[in-house]
């Protein structure tokens, strides 16, 4: 047996064809190098299969199996699903955390503490007033204090809680525009489905759709953010992608189901953005505590008193219901009694004021947990983005050193067609012509 | 650590260090500007309750300085007012005695009862001295005056008591009763003062030896009783000023050492702060080095 005469020359195209190959994949990763969401590509070679020769020894009888070159087995991309689904875990955490940071970052600034602006100075001036009055009973200008100062403390009292009440909608609002029609969650759940039913086809024509596997996979983390989100993918490399607590697979093959209820518990941006303005929220605690200090203090203020200074029981609807010429210093006739205006003096410090520091307390520390959480979990998410950047990212020292890995490769294979060549050379023009 | 380096790691992790250095100094910044640890609640959540608390003590004890202030301004007032009625109180005793030692003609005594009579109406101007507008001697009726100028003697304020809270629960009275002093005059035979000054200038006009009588005998102690309960009062309203000074000085104690707390959980340690700070800079140059140089070089550099 011999081998076949033009079987060098196979080899030797196949080589540069598979070079060639692999210098465009390192070529497309360089390319692709600062694209977001890119994963790395390697082209996957494979020897041919070899032609077996029978007999190719005259002594022993024994055959071979020569080598028939290199063929690409397929482009694949390099990526760690483990890593996916552990960032997406983090990442809807860190959503979710940055999500109530914001929006209590908001409330807390609302709260405008310490300053000499927030209720606790106001306060502080109210019980002057009282104070001045009491030194000086009978003067118009204290009693004029005493109810502009109420007036000022109560109306900062409602401003504060009117912005609560904004910062409290526009929370539902976020959540709205969100989940609702061409909201975020909707348009990227018809993208991964479309992506899906395009994969799909892709795969049984045996082409490995790098490209829409990397969009998918990035859709997938944008999705994550809003919720908690797990992915399955099907023997038919169609992804089911499960959303909070919805009932149903928001993706199912090339399905949309939206929209769907969500639970405060399903994690995320949307999740934490439920939780804020649920009956345990954050934001809902703020606005009761707010009432709860606003209703002591119209309630202590006018105990001694037999008309009401203060009217409304709520943060929202507290408000002076006296007019100036009408507080009291005294209960009694004399111009000169003063033991209410002491009394209301020694309010000062007491269960209003009190029950106020703790609230402020509360919103600083609800700030404090939700900035500490964030960072934590920012630490935690960059390092599994490093990690997976360290499987799936592109290093150009690495793309430099396959370019001249490959580059190399391809002179050597054109060299070997070369060599072919002379040899065929050789046979045709130098063995000359017989019997002439 | 990965196995695996690439330049969109060590771009990520130099932002992100470039970042929290920066947060870091931008807080650091913030301290050192306002000169407090606590610009929002959440820095401090425990602290700036704290805060609030010692705020509003403070704020407290400065009210309650003020009220002191203002109780002795009132005593001072007071004590003027009755440092006059003592004047004139010793100027008619001294009358009493001149004019009971029988040397004086009824002309002289009749002069003598005018002078009294003036004398009186300068008691009762006294008596309706004000403070900031109220009348000090009518107990709590601050808008009456507490005796007409003229023959009515009667008091017409009351006996309520007129106090400054100097702390928490403790008030001092600053109100002084002037009628146990003056009385109601001739008509009431209490005794008291305007009732003795009506009758001494009676019984100086009277004529008879028996008015001369009663001028160096009931009309003299009568005139000494007074000055005694004068005295008294003195006394009562000179204790009151020591109780509301001492409450002013103790008081100052307290804002001193609350404010001494207050600072150390509000105010920024500058020293600490400014080292802290130039650690921050120093660390974020270094970061901003590293970043400019290392992330540049690449394989690329070194082919041809």
């Amino acid at each position: 047996m011999s081998i076949p005469t033009l079987q060098g020359l196979q080899t030797a195209l196949s080589g540069l064809v598979a070079e060639q190959a692999a210098l465009d994949t390192a070529g497309n990763n360089i390319a692709n190098a600062n694209t977001e969401g890119y994963s790395r590509e390697t082209a996957l070679l494979e020897p041919n299969p070899p032609i077996p020769i029978p007999s190719i020894s005259a002594q022993t009888g024994m055959g071979a199996q020569l080598g028939a070159g290199v063929t690409v087995e397929t482009i694949s991309r390099i990526r760690n699903t483990y890593l996916d689904a552990q960032y997406r875990t983090q990442n809807s955490a860190l959503s979710a955390a940055t999500a109530q940071s914001e929006v209590l970052e908001q409330a807390q600034s609302a709260f405008n503490e310490p300053s000499s602006a927030g209720i606790a100075s106001q306060l502080s001036n109210f019980w002057n007033a009282w104070n001045d009055l009491a030194n000086s009973p009978t003067s118009e200008a204290a009693k004029e204090a005493v109810a502009a100062t109420g007036e000022q403390l109560a109306k900062t009292f409602n401003e504060l809680s009117s912005q609560l009440s904004t910062i409290s909608s526009q929370t539902a609002e976020q959540y709205n525009s969100l989940v609702g029609p061409q909201g975020e969650v909707e348009t990227y759940a018809k993208q991964i489905a479309q992506l899906n039913g395009q994969i799909k086809l892709s795969e049984e024509a045996n082409q490995p759709p790098n490209e829409m596997l990397d969009r998918r996979d990035e859709l997938l983390d944008k999705l994550s953010a809003l919720a908690n989100i797990t992915v399955t993918e099907q023997p038919n490399h169609m992804d089911t992608v499960t959303f909070g607590e919805a009932a149903k697979p928001l993706v199912e093959g090339t399905t949309v189901n939206w929209p769907q209820e969500l639970t405060e518990s399903s994690g995320g941006r949307l999740g934490a953005l439920l939780a804020l303005n649920g009956p345990k929220g954050a934001l809902t605690g703020l606005q009761e505590g707010l009432n709860g200090v606003a209703s002591t203090l119209a309630a202590t203020v006018n105990q001694p008193l037999a008309k009401q200074f203060f009217s409304g029981e709520t943060a929202a609807t507290l408000a002076v219901a006296v007019k100036s010429p009408e507080v009291q210093a005294s209960g009694t006739a004399s111009p000169g009694g003063n033991e209410v205006a002491k009394a209301e003096a020694a309010l000062r410090g007491g269960a209003a004021e009190q029950s106020y520091a703790a609230l402020v307390e509360k919103v600083g520390s609800d700030v404090r947990t939700a900035n500490d959480n964030a960072t934590n979990l920012q630490t935690t998410v960059s390092a599994i983005n490093d990690q997976r950047e360290s499987v799936s990212g592109v290093s150009l020292d690495e793309e430099m050193t396959n370019l001249i890995t490959y580059q190399r490769g391809y002179q050597a294979s054109a060299r070997t067609l070369t060599a072919m060549s002379e040899m065929l050379e050789t046979l045709i023009e130098h063995t000359g012509v017989v019997g002439l | 650590m990965s196995e695996r380096i690439t330049p969109a790691m060590v771009t990520s992790t130099t932002l992100n260090d470039l970042n929290a250095t920066l947060t870091a100094m931008q807080r650091s910044t913030d301290e050192l500007s306002s000169g407090k640890t606590i610009s929002e609640p959440s820095n401090n959540p425990y602290g700036v309750s704290q805060v609030i608390d010692l705020q509003s003590q403070l704020e407290g004890l400065s009210a309650y300085e003020g009220d002191a202030q203002d109780g002795i301004s009132w005593e001072n007032t007071a004590s003027n007012a009755m440092q006059s009625m003592s004047q004139v109180a010793q100027r008619v005793r001294e009358l009493l005695v001149q004019g009971a030692n029988g040397t004086y003609n009824q002309n002289d005594l009749n002069t003598m009862a005018l002078q009294v009579e003036q004398l009186t109406e300068g008691v009762k101007q006294d008596a309706n001295t004000q403070y900031a507008g109220q009348y000090i001697f009518s107990g709590t009726a601050t808008t009456t005056p507490p005796y007409e100028q003229g023959a009515n003697d009667e008091y017409k304020g009351n006996e309520e008591t007129v106090s400054r809270s100097v702390g928490p629960g403790s008030s001092v009275t600053i109100s002084t009763n002037i009628s146990q002093l003056l009385g109601n005059g001739e008509g009431s035979g209490d005794g008291k003062l305007l009732d003795t000054l009506r009758t001494v200038a009676k019984d100086l006009r009277g004529g008879t030896v028996e008015d001369r009588e009663a001028l160096g005998t009931t009309d003299l102690q009568k005139i000494d009783g007074n000055i005694e309960t004068l005295t008294e009062l003195q006394a009562t309203a000179g204790s009151a000023t020591d109780q509301l000074q001492t409450a002013i000085t103790r008081n100052e104690d307290l804002q001193t050492s609350i404010s001494g707390a207050l600072s150390n959980i509000d105010s920024t340690n500058i020293a600490t702060v400014s080292i802290a700070y130039a650690n921050e800079q120093a660390a974020y140059s270094a970061a901003l080095r590293a970043g400019a140089t290392i992330v540049q070089e690449s394989l690329l550099n070194f082919l041809s």
